[in-house]
């Protein structure tokens, strides 16, 4: 019981900083249809910004060793955005939105090469400019816990720096449906992603919307990664260690649908620690795969996608 | 008001338009007619910007329209109510009505447009809350109309809004159109397949037939062609 608990506990605390990965890449997906490759390695970029903020850039010297590093990972996420826009501007405007009239396959050929070939670059670009050294953003509550005792003889332990991580996901995720359900900008990206032409009838600039869903996609996983690495040590090629997970969590969650992309990634979160109760820790991996194809068998649509759409 | 002259449009190397020359004056209802593939449809795209014109020119209101890139149409005041209603499906039905309120004067005349369009089309305010995507073909015809009146138009641009609807829903749609025109007197151009219905409303009609206009007048002259009345109306 007390294992389970514990399990439960861990599970949903990282849950919630996966949904956060996931939901950056399915707002991406939701909106543009673009599949981005280059995801896990945006979220490297954001690892590296906060930890070089945090150690660099002086964040530590003001904010010391507690609270500095939360803040270096939310400045992540602006830096990330302003990064993402320019990625989208310069390259990826090339290959989606309005230009994909003109090229074969509605141009996911070229977006599936583009994407690669930016993942390809920021990994071995992040090999020479950061080295091939594991770095972590060190905060002296990843190593401290809070005991909880919910009954007389249980007691689990909420590791800090986890925690403040999934209430940090939390209030994002909170904040960007707001953004997403009740701001004109908001509801103009979900036009622009429901139909990308009687967007444009509206008067609504579909490239816009697309720069903006990718910079908001690109900052949102920046600050999903910052806060993954309060407790996971990173490097370069980390991304593709997570890309799969984020590809999982929005397939999960129902593809197109952003709050979905949440929940497939806190999905994924509670299997991969749950699994560590009946499986070796080596298999957590195998154990997300095996349930995501059960669900998937079950729900093809995901949780929170559609089957059919009346047009 | 919109002046075509000259339009030449189609898609890579096939074209759909040949030497299109329309007016709409201010105010004025043109019903444009035709069969299936006269090219009813990319008129109207070239007209929003979705597909470039090969040649010819395009006025909105003194401005060179082909100049104004596509999003920036609608600002002027062009509402394009396109073919096959494509309503937002995930968003409500009212978040639909702000989606045509997202021009300038739309967002100005918001809380008296909304109440006149309610009036109008009173089935959108019983279901403002629902998914626009769960409704009717006709509650989404009425709502695609709805969403072209929020931006306060200067023109409104329907593409064929019998399409695939019930016969006395198609009626009630012209009915609520001719009653929308006569309250508002807003400028309308009408693209349709159902001839009779489209030429009764209208007061001035163009018979488009493969990218050509082979015909055009005011309605009585139109509705009075043997040509339409043996082609079109069946007589």
């Amino acid at each position: 019981m007390e294992a389970f608990l514990q399990a439960l506990a861990a599970g949903l605390l990282i849950g919630a900083v996966y949904g956060l990965m996931c939901v950056g890449l399915g707002l991406i997906f939701g909106v543009m249809r673009v599949i981005n490759f280059a995801h896990g390695d945006f979220m490297m970029l954001g690892m590296y910004t906060a930890f070089y903020l945090f150690t660099a850039a002086g964040v530590q010297a003001m904010f010391g060793n507690t609270v500095g590093p939360f803040i270096s990972i939310l400045l992540a996420g602006p830096v990330l955005a302003v990064f993402g826009y320019f990625v989208h501007r310069t390259l990826i405007s090339h290959v989606s939105g309005t230009r994909i009239a003109s090229l074969e396959g509605e141009g996911h050929y070229a977006q599936l090469i583009l994407t690669l070939g930016i993942a390809l670059i920021l990994q071995n670009g992040g090999l020479i400019v950061f080295g091939s050294v594991l770095a972590s953003i060190r905060t002296p509550l990843s190593s401290s816990a809070w005991e909880l005792v919910p009954f007389f003889d249980i007691s689990i332990f909420l590791n800090k720096a986890r925690s403040i991580d999934a209430i940090v996901s939390l209030a994002i995720m909170i904040l960007l449906s707001l953004l997403i359900t009740r701001t004109r900008i908001g509801k103009s990206l979900r036009a622009a992603a429901d139909n990308p032409t009687a967007a444009t009838y509206m008067g609504i600039d579909v490239d816009r919307a697309h720069r903006t869903a990718f910079a908001l996609g690109c900052g949102i996983t920046a600050i999903a990664g910052g806060l993954l690495a309060t407790n996971y040590p990173f490097h370069p090629f980390v991304g593709l260690e997570y890309v799969i997970v984020m590809y999982a969590g929005v397939v999960l969650g129902g593809m197109g649908s952003i709050i979905g992309a949440f929940w497939g990634g806190m999905t994924i979160g509670l299997v991969q620690q749950m699994s560590t109760l009946i499986l070796p820790t080596q298999l957590q991996n195998a154990a997300i795969f095996a349930v995501f194809l059960l669900i998937i068998f079950f729900r093809p649509q995901g949780f929170f996608g559609r089957m059919v759409e009346r047009t | 008001m919109l002046r075509i002259e000259g339009l030449s449009a189609g898609y890579s190397a096939k074209p759909v338009l040949n030497d299109v020359s329309i007016n709409v004056g201010a105010g004025q209802f043109v019903a444009i007619v035709g069969p299936n593939g006269a090219g009813k449809t990319t008129l109207f795209k070239t007209i929003s910007g979705i597909v470039k014109p090969s040649g010819g020119a395009i006025t909105f209101d003194g401005v060179d329209l082909l100049a104004v890139p596509p999003p920036q149409r609608a600002h002027l005041g062009i509402a394009h109510v396109p073919e096959g209603r494509q309503v937002f499906p995930s968003l409500t039905v009212m978040e639909n009505l702000e989606m045509g309120a997202i021009t300038e004067s739309g967002r100005r005349d918001w809380q008296a447009n909304i109440e006149r369009i309610f009036e109008w089309l009173p089935v959108l305010k019983e279901r403002r809350g629902q998914f626009a995507g769960t409704m009717s073909g006709g509650q989404q015809q009425m709502l695609a109309i709805g969403r072209g009146l929020a931006s306060s138009p200067k023109l409104l641009m329907l593409d064929e809004p019998s399409m695939g609807l019930a016969p006395s829903t198609a009626d009630f749609i012209f009915e609520r159109l001719i009653e929308i025109r006569r309250q508002s007197g807003l400028t309308m151009l009408l693209v349709e397949q159902r001839v009779a219905e489209a030429l009764e409303s209208a007061d001035h009609g163009y018979v488009l037939e493969a990218g050509h206009v082979v015909l055009e007048g005011n309605n009585a002259t139109l509705r009075a062609d043997d040509r339409v009345r043996k082609a079109y109306l069946g007589m």
